[in-house]
Order: structure tokens, then C-alpha cells, then sequence
């Protein structure tokens, strides 16, 4: 990130002319390179991007997400995964191949309100991303407090090659599973780490844009003290 | 936003949390079990309304409008004026909801503020009348939820009440059997008392008042139960799937009391000040 060069922009500002490839929330006209969000812009060798500063999710192939069960069929759950999507955990996916509609009670495995960390298996933009929770480490979350941050801000909690994220939990303590659509759990055994970890998260949030936020962060955690 | 019912939903986590801290004899936000939120009460927000109010109730935020104008009495009270209120949730208010015909929720929460400002008497609605049977003064409460955090039962009822205090009658006289306005003559709504509604729910064993979004989506019960100046239990609502013991009534009915007494000087306060 240090080799970019980032402005804030408001959707139609021109961030540059020079012949380099357009990628996220930017768009090409002529030789224009123009901002289509309010956001930061970063220009990196080749390539032209806007980090948005608010947004939902948009789901994409293999992301790891927490959900929220909101309700159910025979044949599967609905879940609210923060983004203009549901997501969708179908019942063969945790009963197994052997599942029975007649047989299998969806509520006995997971119920309204229950939190899951899933991936999404399959997701484009005419159906509704298909979520999956065979794999380690996925599955209903049974402890921990839910923190809701902005999506955009994901990249930034978890920090260059996870240092951001490594650097919060050495200091508390806590094991934090990050959504990428913006639901984080924390949990940990000790109540002030728990605190501390939940209070570095919403500082990034507010202060993703801020330069030098991981030492903030770290100024932070010392700073407040066991 | 995807169709995700029309109802919020609490995460699991949250809700156990919240139960183990009553446990704890804590709540979640830190109050106390009968502290009803910070209330800040303005009033004349709608410069072009006959009288207005803006209540913050912790997080909870809304706008009163009272409108006064003649109108035709009810066939069987034709020697009272009409009072009416209504509420409306806006969609801004809250993620889950949306514009259209009201649902249950919002039927309800307009028919408790109007039962406790109506059954307290309130207003003296006898003294609304231009012509008995023929032509009254009608006053119509119109209650904008701009922001739901929980409780929206005293958030209305306070605004409400707020709103009548801070009325002005304008004067109308009858001239060929029709009402017309006197400009420049008006007076205050003929108040009689200052009904102060407190909404109790029971979440497992504990009572807790004035319960914020979070604890409302985990309540077992609830019940609202008004108050008028006199500390006199005038009208009551309650609601949820389960009950409560006749202790446990006797006992809301003792907090609606204390915690009303209060919160009516705070609405005092704010009549008297203008703020």
C-alpha cells in the first residue's frame, strides 16, 4: 500500500489520464479514469482503484462470512449476510448427503437468530449466493460478541499480510474470526481484552482512512493498560 | 435489502448475554433495572403546527405535530370534542421498516398513546365544543418515529403529551352554521392532567424498564402502564407471548408510579421552560 498513491474522491473526479487499468469503483471514459464512490484512490503500477469509505457487501466466491439465520424451508436456511443478497445454507450441507426432508428437523441444527460462519461456494449476480459450512473452523458460532464494522473497512482491520489483526489479538488475547461482510466475532476469556479488542476494531472502523493506523492501534492497546 | 421479514431479529450471542448480565443484576447499557433512559424533550418544532415536539428517549427519536381544526362531533358524543392520535414509523427509523399500509406493530403503538392520553382525560374535551351535536374542535396527534431504538410506547406517549402541552386553541365562532377563524385570538388546550406512560417488560424473572432495541427482541412480556398527575393507574397494554405473576404486576404498578413522577417533571420542566 505504501508504493500508492491515494487521494480522497467523490464520484466523477478524474484521478488520472495515464494509461493504466481500471479495477475496482472506477470506470473508463476515453482516457479518463474516473471515481464512481466517495473513497480513497490508489494508483499502483499498473492499475487504478477506489477503496469505498461505506458500502455493503457484495459476495464473492470463496470469502469466508458470518451470517445471521433468518429463517427457513424444508430444504434450507435463509441467512442475512449484510449485503442487497440472502445468503443461502442448503440442509444437505450440515445433515449430509443422506438428508431427508420428511426426517431431518432443519431448527434441531440451527435456528432463527444463530450466528455461522460460512463460506460462499457460488455466487454471481442472478442468484442468490449459495453459502457452506463443510470445511474446519466453519459452523454456528456458540460464544463470543458480534462486532459490526463497514465492509470496506475489512482489508484495513486485517492489515498488510494480517499484521493489524495479529497485533489486536497478541495484545488482548481474543480470537477474532473476521467476516469479510463486515461481521466480526470476538471472544476471549478475559472481560478487559475483550473490551480492548472490540474498541481497536470500532478504531478502525472510524479511522481506516487515517494514515499510520496501525501504530494508533498499538498506541491504543498500550496505552490503556492491563 | 433483501426481504428479511419485517420484524428485527436478535443474534443468539446478544441475547444470551443480555440475560446473563440480568443474572448478574446488571443491564446491558449499564442502567439500573427501573432507569428509564435519558429523555430530552423540546417542544414548537413545527413552526406551522398549532403545537410540536421532538423527544429523544436514549436512541429512540420522535416528532409530534398536533393539528387543530372543526369538524363534525361522534353521533354519540356530540358535547365533547374529538381527540385523535395516530403513529407512523418511517422508514428511515429502522432497516426493518417500510413504507405501506401500517402493520400490527404500529396499530398498536398508536391505540396505547392515544388510550393513555384519552383515558387520563387529558385534555377536557368538553370544552371543545362550538355546537352541541353540530360542530367541535378536533385535535389530532400525529406521531413520526424518526429513529427506533426500543420502547416506542413512552417515546410517542411522552412527545405526545409534550406536544398537547405546548398547544395553541385558535378561536373559531360560528357564522351562518359554519366555523370560522378568528385570527389572532387563541388560547391554551384546556389540560386537566399529565398522563406519564412507562413501559415494563420481563425478561425471565427480572423486570426492567424502558427496554432499549436489543433487550425488547429478548422480552418475554411487556406491559405499558399509564399514569395520571394525580399517581392514579389510567390505562394499560400488555403484550408479548408470555405473562406475568400477580406480583410482578404489583410491582410494575408501584414503578409505573415512581419512575411516572419523575419522568412528568421532566415534561413539566420543558412546558414551563420552552426550551
Amino acid at each position: 500500500m505504501d508504493n500508492a498513491k491515494r487521494k480522497y474522491v467523490i464520484p466523477g473526479d478524474v484521478i488520472t489520464t495515464a494509461p493504466f487499468r481500471p479495477e475496482q469503483n472506477v470506470i473508463l471514459d476515453g482516457k479518463k479514469i474516473i471515481a464512481t464512490v466517495v473513497g480513497t484512490s490508489e494508483i499502483y503500477d499498473d492499475s487504478v482503484r477506489v477503496i469505498p469509505l461505506a458500502g455493503k457487501y457484495s459476495p464473492k466466491v470463496n470469502d469466508l462470512i458470518i451470517g445471521k439465520v433468518v429463517s427457513h424451508s424444508s430444504l434450507s436456511w435463509e441467512l442475512d449476510i449484510n449485503s442487497c443478497y440472502v445468503g443461502f445454507l442448503p440442509a444437505q450441507d450440515v445433515f449430509g448427503r443422506d438428508f431427508s426432508a420428511h426426517a431431518d428437523e432443519l431448527t434441531s441444527k440451527l435456528k432463527k437468530g444463530d450466528l455461522v460462519v460460512a463460506r460462499i461456494a457460488n455466487s454471481d449476480r442472478s442468484r442468490d449466493p449459495l453459502l457452506t459450512v463443510s470445511d474446519r473452523e466453519l459452523g454456528k458460532i456458540e460464544s463470543g460478541e458480534l462486532v459490526k464494522i463497514s465492509p470496506s473497512k475489512v482489508p484495513r482491520l486485517i492489515g498488510k499480510r494480517g499484521t493489524m489483526i495479529q497485533t489486536i489479538e497478541m495484545a488482548t488475547n481474543a480470537i477474532i474470526t473476521i467476516g469479510q461482510n463486515g461481521w466480526i466475532v470476538v471472544s476471549c476469556e478475559n472481560r478487559n481484552g475483550l473490551l480492548k479488542a472490540i474498541k481497536a476494531i470500532r478504531m478502525v472502523d472510524k479511522q481506516a482512512h487515517i494514515a499510520n493506523l496501525t501504530d494508533r492501534v498499538k498506541l491504543m492497546l498500550e496505552s490503556s493498560g492491563e | 435489502m433483501p426481504n428479511l421479514g419485517n420484524t428485527p431479529l436478535i443474534d443468539e450471542l446478544k441475547s444470551n448475554q443480555i440475560r446473563d448480565f440480568l443474572e448478574q443484576g446488571k443491564r446491558i447499557d449499564g442502567r439500573a433495572f427501573d432507569e428509564p433512559r435519558s429523555i430530552s424533550i423540546e417542544i414548537g418544532v413545527i413552526p406551522k403546527a398549532e403545537g410540536s415536539a421532538r423527544v429523544r428517549l436514549g436512541n429512540t427519536e420522535v416528532i409530534t405535530g398536533i393539528k387543530v381544526q372543526p369538524d363534525r362531533p361522534f353521533p354519540d358524543l356530540g358535547d365533547k370534542g374529538i381527540f385523535i392520535c395516530t403513529a407512523e414509523i418511517l422508514p428511515l427509523a429502522h432497516p426493518t421498516a417500510e413504507p405501506g399500509p401500517p402493520q400490527e406493530d404500529v396499530i398498536e403503538l398508536a391505540r396505547v398513546v392515544d388510550r393513555g392520553i384519552r383515558e387520563s382525560g387529558m385534555i377536557d374535551l368538553s370544552k371543545l365544543v362550538l355546537v352541541k351535536d353540530k360542530s367541535v374542535i378536533g385535535i389530532f396527534a400525529d406521531n413520526s418515529v424518526i429513529d427506533h431504538d426500543g420502547n416506542l410506547f413512552d417515546a410517542c406517549a411522552y412527545s405526545s403529551t409534550a406536544a398537547i402541552l405546548s398547544t395553541k386553541i385558535p378561536k373559531w365562532e360560528m357564522q351562518d352554521d359554519v366555523p370560522v377563524k378568528i385570527e389572532d385570538q387563541e388560547s391554551d388546550a384546556p389540560i386537566t392532567t399529565i398522563p406519564v406512560s412507562v413501559t415494563m417488560g420481563r425478561i425471565g424473572k427480572h423486570i426492567i424498564v424502558d427496554p432499549n432495541m436489543d433487550e425488547w427482541l429478548c422480552l418475554d412480556a411487556r406491559i405499558t402502564i399509564t399514569t395520571n398527575s394525580d399517581g392514579n393507574i389510567c390505562a394499560l397494554q400488555k403484550g408479548g407471548k408470555d405473562g406475568f405473576t400477580l406480583d410482578q404486576l404489583t410491582k410494575c404498578g408501584e414503578t409505573s408510579t415512581s419512575v411516572g413522577a419523575k419522568i412528568r417533571e421532566i415534561i413539566k420542566q420543558t412546558k414551563e421552560t420552552g426550551q
